[in-house]
């Protein structure tokens, strides 16, 4: 089964217990050892998601977030367009859109409205949309992985 | 190492309260001094997790020496995020074991409920890694995270879940220093309005005002303080292998049992961090009170309920008691030191040895505290 375009999640490895974490930082949490940069794809695992229905200031309500466990080993927080159909255990993809991760297991129509969701103005809503499009057609194009 | 004991505890009504937090701090101060009939006590260890935010007032270990009429007497702050409390404790603690101090004073407490919802929401919140917030993580958030994932992971149901709060309210009911003391009934715990999915309203603590204080001593007394321990974990949440156990929580509980010299058996009454009614149900069983997989039968069965075999949080724990954030890591101790001395009135249990549990931050520094009554 051919796999769906993928995105390249920038993360980092201890080099002494072999953890990996996303965003990349400097340190392992747990060991005083500089960690090396690596990415790994943007496909994993839910390992839970909530809706809030009265989110902070700055997110629109309501405001749906997930951990995903990356198959390379990181768990990154995500946003995403609705939870319906999620499960714990549900594989999505990740992707990132102005530096905020999404989640979806969803077909490029439903992608599209989860960006028209987003909070903010229309020129960076359309912006985003057209971002992604252009990622997934640069991916199809030669770009998938092996 | 030298013993370490309770002299006397106090603490106000926790709840909305119109005085101010150094007034409220004074009044639990006094009354645990006048509880140890100590005019002073040799230093001063003072607990608040953001006087700086919450009322705007730094330098807050002076300013309440002085408000006491103890500008003389050393004092110092201590802050581990919500289980600060329980942190003071601590400090407190060393400084008698270790000789430097026969008598500390230690108090805390928190004013929030004269500030907006969200306002109190958010400086609880940065507590929380940075990243994890930027996504719009918030305690509540994280809670229901951990919630969805309990439940998938060991089966735990909604209404074991919600027992608990039904249990602490019910507690509560019979504690005249609670912040709610109304019983509420499972059908109102499940329909309540939801916060974080699948987390709803009524499993989650209130925002209260209130302070405790306990004075320990190097004089033996009736209950001392058998083991203490400090147990850590990574601020970020993605981080850790678990959500459905909190590795601060186990190290705590090791820690403490290593010094008191013995285990969970003997524990006949607890206070847990039941910030979220499901967090209760995870420190039952990382505190080894409860075996791995048991906690929501055992609740659902009466086994934690006041009159049950193990009693967990008789004073109504933070649902019901209330949660003045750094006030409650010492409420939780006095409430088990006035249990084993029989002064727990109208919600007495049966017990010499009781736990105490705090949770800070989102589980990143915990406490647990085991008192013995020994004579």
């Amino acid at each position: 089964m051919t796999k769906p375009p993928s995105e390249l999640i920038p993360a980092s490895r201890c080099t002494r217990c072999g953890r990996v974490v996303a965003p990349p930082t400097s340190y392992c949490p747990d060991h005083p050892v500089a960690m090396e940069p690596l990415s790994i794809e943007g496909y994993g695992e839910v390992v839970s998601f909530t809706t809030l229905h009265s989110p902070p200031e700055g997110f629109s309500s309501p405001l749906h977030l997930a951990l995903v466990g990356l198959d390379g080993g990181a768990r990154l927080f995500c946003h995403g367009a609705e939870t319906k159909g999620l499960r714990v255990g549900s594989r999505v993809a990740v992707e990132e859109v102005d530096q905020v991760y999404y989640f979806s297991h969803l077909g490029v129509m439903d992608r599209a409205r989860l960006f028209w969701r987003r909070a903010g103005d229309l020129e960076e809503t359309v912006t985003a949309i057209v971002k992604s499009a252009v990622k997934r057609v640069w991916r199809r194009g030669g770009g998938e992985k092996v | 190492m030298p013993g370490v004991w309770i002299a006397g505890a106090g603490m106000t009504r926790f709840g909305k309260r119109q005085e101010s937090l150094p007034d409220l701090v004074a009044e639990a101060a006094r009354s645990a001094l006048s509880a140890a009939r100590l005019e002073a006590p040799d230093a001063i260890v003072v607990a608040a997790m953001n006087p700086e935010e919450f009322i705007g007032e730094g330098n807050f270990a002076s300013q309440i020496a002085t408000h006491l009429g103890f500008a003389h007497v050393p004092a110092l702050r201590v802050e581990t995020a919500t289980s600060s409390g329980a942190a003071a404790v601590y400090t407190g603690f060393a400084a008698v074991a270790a000789g430097l101090s026969r008598s500390v004073l230690v108090v805390g407490g928190e004013k929030m409920t004269h500030l907006p919802t969200p306002r109190v929401s958010e400086l609880i919140g940065r507590s929380i890694d940075p990243h994890e917030r930027s996504y719009g993580a918030t305690m509540p958030a994280l809670a229901g995270l951990i919630t969805r994932a309990l439940m998938a992971k060991t089966g735990v149901t909604l209404k074991e879940i919600s027992q608990v709060a039904v249990k602490n309210h019910a507690n509560g009911a019979r504690n005249p220093d609670a912040h709610f003391q109304e019983p509420v009934s499972l059908d109102a715990v499940l329909e309540s309005r939801i916060v974080a999915d699948p987390l709803r309203l009524y499993h989650c603590c209130p925002i209260s005002d209130g302070a405790a204080a306990l004075v320990l001593t190097a004089e033996p007394a009736p209950v001392r303080i058998a083991g203490i321990g400090q147990g850590a974990d990574t601020l970020a949440v993605r981080y850790r292998e678990s959500l459905v156990s909190f590795r601060a929580t186990q190290a705590a509980a090791k820690a403490a049992y290593r010094m008191a010299g013995f285990g969970p058996e003997r524990v006949e009454v607890a206070e847990v961090h039941d910030a979220f009614a499901p967090f209760e149900l995870i420190a039952l069983e990382d505190l080894g009170l409860v075996p791995s997989g048991k906690a929501g039968r055992a609740t659902l069965a009466g086994e934690t309920a006041i009159d049950g075999r193990l009693p967990i949080n008789p004073s109504g724990g933070l649902k019901a008691r209330g949660h003045p954030l750094a006030g409650t890591g010492i409420a939780q101790i006095a409430e088990v030191f006035w249990q084993l001395l029989g002064e727990a009135h109208g919600h007495q249990v049966a017990a010499r040895v009781g736990l105490a549990h705090s949770i800070g931050g989102l589980a990143t520094n915990n406490w647990v505290t085991v008192l013995e009554r020994t004579r």
